[in-house]
This record gives C-alpha cells, sequence and structure tokens, in this order.
C-alpha cells in the first residue's frame, strides 16, 4: 500500500484529559501525523479533533481502532482526503514598503485572502483552503517580509459518512 | 434513608457494592481519610504490603486467580509512583486492577505540593483508563465506571486519583435512590461482530487444512473458553499450542497438547507452525516473542483470528478470517458449523520432529525434578505463579498444568520480582488452594520484603527459589551473544534459610536430589508461608532458543564455543 494523505477525524468529550489521552496515543503508537486541530462541534460538550496523516490506509484504520477504544472518544473514522473536504485557515503577518503595497494586495487578491489588519508592524491577511492552497499562497507573500505565520491545522469533513450521527445512538 | 457521608465512606460503600474483599495498600498523608473510614467496613480486608509496587502485583495476582477486578492503594507522589511497574505489567497482560491513589487536596494541586505528582498523567500509557475525581458528588459513579471498564472487553487497569479534601468532602447519601448498572460514560462491552459467511468460511478451511494448528493465548483463559477449545481440539484432531499466557488453558496432558511456541519453545512445536497451513488463533497477539521474525513466521499458513480486541487483528500477523469477540462467545457459535475431522498424519509428521535432549544438572537438580516435586506434594492441585527468566521458561514448559489457570506469570512486561507479591493475590483469591511462588534469585531480591507481609497478614504462599548466583537468562544471553562477558550478572545472596527464619518462616536448603522430596513436602505441609531454596546449576541455559530476531526455523539447541 503506498502513502497518501489520510484524515483521521474524532469525536471526544471536551475534556482536556481525554484530548490528552488520545494525542498521547498519537506520540505513543508513532503514527505519522502531519497536523492536529481541535474545536468545538454541533453537539454540547462534544469536540471533533482532527488528524491528517500521511500513511497507508491500514495505519490509518488502525489509528482509529486504538482511538475507539479509549474512554471518552465517542466515534472515530479515517478517509483518505479525496473522499472528503480539507481547510485550513492562516494568518500571516507581512511587511512590505509603501511603494509594494499594490502588488501585496494582487498578491492577496489572487489567492481569495482577506486584509484583516494593517498596523505600524505589518499587515495580516487571513486566506484559508487546502493545506497546499495555503503553502503556495504564504509562498508567494514571501516575495515581500513575512513575519509571523499562524496556521489552525487541517478539519476535514468526509463526504460519504457521517460521523456526528453514530453518537446520537 | 439520607445520611451525611464523607467521600472516603462513599467509597468505602461503594468499593463494597462491587463485590471487593480484599484491598492492598499502604497509607499516607493524601491517603489518610480513606484510611480512617476503612475500619468502619470490616467487610473490606486491608492488606498492609511492604512497598507499593507488592500491593499493584499483588491486586494482579489477585485479578487473574478470580477474575475479578484486584484492587491496590496507595498515597500521592511516591506511593503513587511505586504502583506504576504492577499497573504497566497488568496493561501489558490484560487484567482487571483498580488503583486508588491518594492526591494533594484541590487547592494545592499544580503547586508542586509536598509528595505531589501528576500520576494521571504518568500512568496514562499503562492504565485502560484513569480518573482524577474532583468531587465528592462523583466518587460513587466513577467507582462504578472503573469497576465496569476495568473488567469489560479486553481487561486492564485503572487509576482513581482522589484529592484529600475530596476525600473528607461531605455529602447527604441516599441509599434507596440510587442507580445500579452500567455507568453513562462507559462504552458498549464488544459484541462479535462477523459476518455468518466468516463463520462458514472457517469452518470450511477447517475442514480442507492439511496441516492446521490451534495457538491458545490469554484470551482462552480470560473468557474461561477452556471446554469450548477442548471441544473444537476432539472434534478436528488439531493439535493445541499454548502461548506463555495461554498455558493451562488446556491440559498439558492431552495428547493433542503440542506445548509452548516461539523463542524458547520446543523446536517440534516451532516446526509444526513453520509447516502449518492452517493456524487459528485464539485470544493471542502474536508478540515478537512467539513470532520471531515475522518475514519469516509461519509463511505457508492461513491465519483464522479469533480475539476481542479489533486493533489486535492484522496487527503483526495478516488475518485471512478475523473473528471478533470474546473466544468463548466466538467459538459457541463456530462450533455447529465445525465438522469432525482427523488430522493424524499430520500430528505423526509432527511427532516426527520432536528433538530429545540430553540435559544435565548438578546432583541430579534439574528444573523437571523440582517441579515434579511441587506437584507431587500438592497432588496436582498446585496453581504455580513463576517470576521472568530461566525459571520462568522451565516452569512454563516443564509443569505438568492439568487444571485451568494455574499457571501465571507476567508474559508481556516480563517484570522480575513479580511471582512473590502476585502469589499473595492468588493466595487470597484461591485461599483453600496451595500457591507456589517460583523466583530465581534475582527476582525473588527484588520483592523478599513481602515475607513480612505473609507472616502478618497469615499469607500462606510456598516460595521456590530456584539459586544459581547468576541472572541466569542475561547470563545465558552473554554466553551467546556477548562473548561469554559476564557483566553485571554473578549476585550474591543471603542466606535464604536463615532470612526466612528471621521473618518467622520455615526454610529448607536443597542440594541434591535426595532431599528433594522431603523438603518440598515439608514445606507444603507448613501451614503458613515457607521457603525453599534449591541450589542448581549454574550455568544451565534454556533450550532451544530462537535467537533475538531470527525466524522459529533457526533454533540454537546448544551453547556456542566461545573463544572470547
Amino acid at each position: 500500500m503506498t502513502a497518501a494523505a489520510q484524515a483521521v477525524s474524532v469525536l471526544l468529550e471536551d475534556r482536556l484529559i481525554t484530548l490528552n489521552r488520545a494525542v498521547g496515543l498519537i506520540r505513543r503508537r508513532n503514527l505519522p501525523i502531519q497536523s492536529l486541530a481541535v474545536g468545538p462541534t454541533a453537539t454540547p460538550g462534544l469536540s471533533r479533533l482532527t488528524i491528517m496523516m500521511q500513511s497507508d490506509t491500514a495505519t490509518a484504520e488502525r489509528a482509529v481502532q486504538h482511538l475507539q477504544k479509549m474512554i471518552g472518544v465517542r466515534a472515530a473514522m479515517a478517509f483518505p482526503t479525496r473522499d472528503g473536504v480539507t481547510r485550513e485557515l492562516a494568518l500571516v503577518k507581512v511587511r512590505a514598503p509603501r511603494e509594494r503595497y499594490g502588488e501585496l494586495l494582487d498578491v492577496v487578491q489572487l489567492y481569495n485572502a482577506v486584509l484583516v489588519d494593517d498596523s505600524l508592524d505589518g499587515l495580516i491577511v487571513e486566506l484559508s483552503g487546502t493545506e497546499a492552497f495555503v503553502l503556495s499562497c504564504i509562498r508567494a507573500l514571501e516575495r515581500f517580509e513575512v513575519v509571523e505565520v499562524a496556521r489552525s491545522g487541517t478539519i476535514a469533513l468526509g463526504t460519504a459518512n457521517n460521523l456526528q450521527s453514530e453518537t446520537t445512538t | 434513608m439520607t445520611e451525611t457521608l464523607t467521600g472516603s465512606q462513599i467509597l468505602c460503600r461503594a468499593l463494597l457494592e462491587e463485590g471487593v474483599d480484599v484491598l492492598f495498600g499502604y497509607p499516607g498523608g493524601a491517603i489518610m481519610p480513606f484510611y480512617h473510614a476503612l475500619p468502619e467496613f470490616p467487610g473490606l480486608r486491608h492488606v498492609l504490603v511492604r512497598h507499593e509496587q507488592a500491593a499493584a502485583h499483588a491486586a494482579d495476582g489477585y485479578a487473574r486467580a478470580s477474575g475479578r477486578a484486584g484492587v491496590c492503594v496507595a498515597t500521592s507522589g511516591p506511593g503513587a509512583t511505586n504502583l506504576v511497574t504492577g499497573l504497566a505489567t497488568a496493561h501489558m497482560d490484560s487484567t482487571p486492577v483498580v488503583a486508588i491513589t491518594g492526591q494533594v487536596s484541590r487547592a494545592m494541586m499544580g503547586r508542586d505540593a509536598f509528595q505531589e505528582t501528576d500520576i494521571i498523567g504518568i500512568t496514562q500509557p499503562i492504565t485502560k483508563h484513569s480518573r482524577l475525581i474532583e468531587d465528592v458528588e462523583e466518587i460513587a459513579e466513577a467507582v462504578r465506571e472503573a469497576f465496569y471498564v476495568a473488567q469489560e472487553g479486553r481487561p486492564g487497569p485503572v487509576l482513581l486519583d482522589i484529592p484529600k479534601d475530596v476525600q473528607n468532602q461531605k455529602t447527604e447519601w441516599n441509599e434507596g435512590t440510587r442507580e445500579r448498572g452500567n455507568p453513562p460514560t462507559a462504552r458498549p462491552s464488544i459484541v462479535p461482530s462477523f459476518h455468518r459467511s466468516a463463520l462458514e468460511e472457517a469452518a470450511r478451511l477447517i475442514a480442507e487444512a492439511q496441516r492446521p494448528l490451534i495457538m491458545a493465548g490469554h484470551g482462552v483463559v480470560l473468557a474461561g473458553a477452556y471446554a469450548e477449545l477442548r471441544v473444537l481440539a476432539e472434534r478436528t484432531g488439531i493439535p493445541v499450542i499454548t502461548t506463555l499466557l495461554g498455558i493451562s488453558g488446556f491440559p498439558e496432558s492431552h495428547p493433542l497438547h503440542l506445548g509452548m511456541p516461539g523463542m524458547h519453545g520446543e523446536v517440534h512445536v516451532n516446526r509444526a507452525i513453520q509447516q502449518s497451513d492452517l493456524i487459528l488463533g485464539l485470544g493471542l497477539r502474536f508478540d515478537d516473542r512467539v513470532t520471531g521474525n515475522l518475514a519469516g513466521f509461519a509463511r505457508g499458513a492461513k491465519l483464522i483470528h479469533i480475539e476481542l480486541d479489533p486493533s489486535e487483528i492484522s496487527k503483526n500477523v495478516p488475518a485471512a478470517i478475523a473473528l471478533v469477540g470474546d473466544v468463548r462467545d466466538v467459538l459457541c457459535s463456530l462450533l455447529p458449523a465445525v465438522a469432525p475431522r482427523n488430522c493424524e498424519s499430520w500430528r505423526r509428521e509432527i511427532a516426527g520432529f520432536v528433538r530429545p535432549r540430553e540435559e544435565s544438572f548438578r546432583a541430579g537438580l534439574s528444573p523437571q525434578a523440582i517441579l515434579d516435586a511441587i506437584d507431587d506434594a500438592t497432588n496436582g492441585q498446585c496453581t504455580i505463579v513463576s517470576d521472568v527468566g530461566q525459571h520462568q521458561m522451565w516452569v512454563a514448559k516443564l509443569y505438568r498444568y492439568q487444571r485451568p489457570n494455574s499457571h501465571i506469570t507476567s508474559g508481556g512486561l516480563g517484570t522480575m520480582g513479580f511471582a512473590v507479591p502476585a502469589a499473595m493475590g492468588v493466595a487470597l483469591a484461591r485461599p483453600s488452594e496451595p500457591v507456589w511462588a517460583i523466583s530465581g534469585d534475582g527476582g525473588f531480591q527484588m520483592n523478599m520484603q513481602e515475607m513480612a507481609t505473609m507472616v502478618q497478614e497469615r499469607i500462606p504462599v510456598k516460595m521456590a527459589v530456584f539459586n544459581n548466583g547468576y541472572l541466569g537468562m542475561v547470563r545465558q544471553w552473554q554466553q551467546f551473544f556477548h562473548g561469554k562477558r559476564y557483566s553485571a550478572t554473578p549476585i550474591w545472596s543471603p542466606d535464604y534459610v536463615r532470612l526466612a527464619g528471621a521473618y518467622g518462616i520455615t526454610g529448607h536448603r536443597v542440594e541434591s536430589a535426595e532431599q528433594l522430596d522431603d523438603a518440598v513436602r515439608a514445606a507444603a505441609a507448613e501451614p503458613g508461608p515457607a521457603l525453599v531454596e534449591f541450589m542448581i546449576e549454574q550455568e544451565a541455559n534454556v533450550f532451544p532458543m530462537i535467537p533475538p530476531g531470527g525466524s522459529l526455523s533457526e533454533p540454537i539447541e546448544g551453547a556456542p564455543l566461545v573463544s572470547a
């Protein structure tokens, strides 16, 4: 089996200890993860943890089986990213001399990004998309002086399966 | 009726409701409110160990022998950290243990208070679940959850960390209106999940295989699937291999019993695996000590894997058919589809693989002779608890286990020092049966302080010490793979007979085969604990041996000639 981008989506109780346990398991089992993102869901008390990994299907499925055994995990599933939608949010603080502002705004527009702050220290650009898209935009911004980058890590939803409904039974 | 109770009193009541009758523990500052309440509950027998590690091993031994969760108690900080090895042992071997630790008061937590340690964090990878109890109202439910989680599905250790002020916190307790049943946060037990067609396909493979084998692991013992395994074997004539933790899951005297596989498995057992075309794996996880080099393991065999934990399926050995569920439940579903057959020619072939081995031991004091003497002196009614090392392999391979679950050892973690404290738990779970703790001189010295516990608590464990003056298994590896450089393996021992005497325990030293029966019989006849030291061959080796990383087809059957 060849490695491909896999998303492992986990619904868990929104308590630090549960998150700690889930992340500890990933470290312990030495899973090839690329990013982690966690946030609330539509169900009060439940968080969704999205783990992106570059692996074969069997490795992702094994991660799911281990996660499903944990107390506090309500449901987990894995899917190749081609079977779902993935998005990442990034904030990029850029500095550019006055005379290059027009050029910078062109890049922002090209990537459907938004200028969200314009302060003395630089401009903050907000952009979102797939990881590849976000990386490509950051590379484009590197033509200017990139001061700081904050990225959310990728979140994902499968198009075929619905994890949330599995927890309502 | 409503009454006002402290957290500690509620904890004791909740333990009684779970059927707990014995606790192994050690008091200290942060658990003192619990110990203050304990005398009000005479149904909870407390066994004061001499080191918290022993409390965890004893709880583990109790669980393995009784099938019910064993309980250990320790204070915060060093008390809690001393439990760690015992919890890791229970975790690796899937045994239900509930550990209760005191914690510093809530207001002190996170401030590096005296005897504060993050035991939840420390034990996270070695517990099935753990929970910090943050309010008295949680206690009853948390205890219920802990016992449920520890015992359901694939068992494992659960830790409850209870701050001192929560133990003292008071609340209204209403006996009548409290609900029972499974706690709401616990997940449902794993139900057998496989399609009818998978059962039929498995039955077809069983009918058609030329060289089938059954490999029985700890799952057979945990599920109590003894009768079902026996029916399966007898109906099909398929030979049965028992892993280290599967030993005593199938009677050793049975003509279909083959032996133990893996690193120290007999040549004919491993050869049968390598020649096999179908392996029925029952409740085992294909540990590296069982398989040797995975690439060379049973290359011609299909695997039907019957296993409770889905994450074990195809983890190490790919399964052709996976039947996920409790071994007993799955076998009950499978058996009606299994047609009678025999494996006569295959069994004759395996019989041809058997290699006789000549070994001589100093003064005739062979491991076989020692184990036979223990078997004779206890009329085959004994439970053997072994430690880790050379003696563990001899005890696994040479003792004739006839009764289910009569062999208890630390398999996955390989914890030296396990036998003596675990045997105390076994003895309390099986008060009417003889229990022998067999250790080497290394492992015995790791937890021999528990002789004091045995005397104070009148726990009649018989201790056998195989004394060869070496950390024998490490020495064997040094002899085979490290040019005979015996680095840090010669080990001095005290005079165990006099040491036992100092504890008020009768000790015997056996230096030759002639003294064997009398000493073992005398120890067995002793109403309380007793100790027998066996002065065995110093540089005996466990044969055969698959070298680490080697395949099951490459056994070492004699000591290499070393010129280092």
